[in-house]
């Protein structure tokens, strides 16, 4: 078990590290799979297979797909180069990381098990998906039906902000054409005030037809 | 059988490279994916305590912040692709207008 942890835990850290250091976008996400991966092993050993699965489904494939899409939609795998507009922010960063990671190893090392751990694991049912079911739709049903409206939010959020924004109407009644029509001259170079012009045009042959009959 | 302060400190180290990541990476998506991270670094914590008290709690809130997190990287990266359309940039230096 002890052996497992270790060698989780290192996955998990050079994941993790690959992650906020990698140049290209795609490695970095790449590493991020691997610390995904490490967490679902990590939550094997704690007695959540449940929870493992849906770590790897739901993160490692579904996620990580969209980011990875994302990335070679956008092209953005080039890190930017240049200054940093903030002076020394990698040292402060650097620096602040260390004090939280301490603090936290020390906050760890000072917590102690309320119960004996093996009686707590007996407790848990394995984490399966009967027993965490069961408590999703007793003691957390509305979280559950919070996360569910959540979610169509989420979808319905994301249709609308990648939608094409809605084109110039076409069908704009001829006064109104007239007024926002720009000057003959310009009016041959932009696509959209075409067809006014055209209609200008044929008004005129129409007149002349008019006079010689 | 691993103490539970093993993890709670695996935990907070991932949580603190998170944390730099977010700092010091420069592109909109690069900053997502150290977000991702420190929720993980959160899962792994809460996921420790629940074995720790033998209460399914912390692996229900797993769950809940799982499908959090799914949420937010569908709305965050239409955000970003709504943004790259107009500004042609992901970079988050140049996207300083709402700034103070």
């Amino acid at each position: 078990m002890m052996i497992a942890f270790i060698l989780l835990g290192a996955l998990t850290l050079v994941g993790g590290v690959i992650t906020i250091a990698a140049r290209n976008a795609v490695h970095a996400s790449l590493g991020l799979v691997g610390t995904l991966i490490s967490v679902a092993g990590l939550f094997a050993t704690l007695n959540a297979s449940f929870l493992a699965a849906t770590q790897v489904i739901v993160y490692a494939g579904a996620i990580m797909v969209l980011f990875l899409f994302v990335i070679m939609l956008l092209n953005a795998n080039a890190p930017i180069t240049g200054r940093d507009p903030i002076p020394f922010v990698r040292e402060l960063a650097g620096l602040g990381g260390v004090v939280l990671a301490g603090s936290f190893v020390i906050l760890a090392v000072s917590y102690k098990d309320p119960l004996p751990l093996a009686a707590a694991t007996t407790a848990l049912g394995g984490g399966s998906a009967s027993v965490i079911g069961e408590t999703l739709l007793t003691r957390f049903l509305l979280p559950f039906e919070a996360v569910s409206i959540l979610l169509l939010v989420a979808i319905v959020g994301a249709v609308a902000l990648v939608q094409r924004p809605v084109a110039q109407p076409d069908n704009v009644p001829d006064s109104e054409a007239e007024l926002l029509a720009p000057p003959v001259g310009s009016a041959i170079s932009r696509g959209g005030q075409q067809p006014a012009f055209q209609q200008q045009s044929l008004q005129h042959k129409n007149d002349e037809g008019e006079v010689r009959a | 059988m691993v103490p539970t302060s093993y993890y709670i400190a695996l935990s907070g180290i991932l949580f603190a490279l998170g944390m730099i990541g977010v700092l010091t990476r420069r592109t909109a998506i690069m900053v997502f994916l150290s977000v991702e991270l420190m929720l993980n670094a959160s899962n792994i914590a809460l996921v420790a305590f629940a074995r720790s008290w033998g209460d399914l709690t912390g692996q229900t809130a797993v769950f809940v912040v799982m499908t959090l997190a799914a949420a937010e990287v569908a709305i965050g990266l239409a955000i970003i692709v709504a943004i790259f359309r107009k500004r042609e940039t992901t970079n988050v230096d140049d996207l300083a207008a709402m700034k103070g």
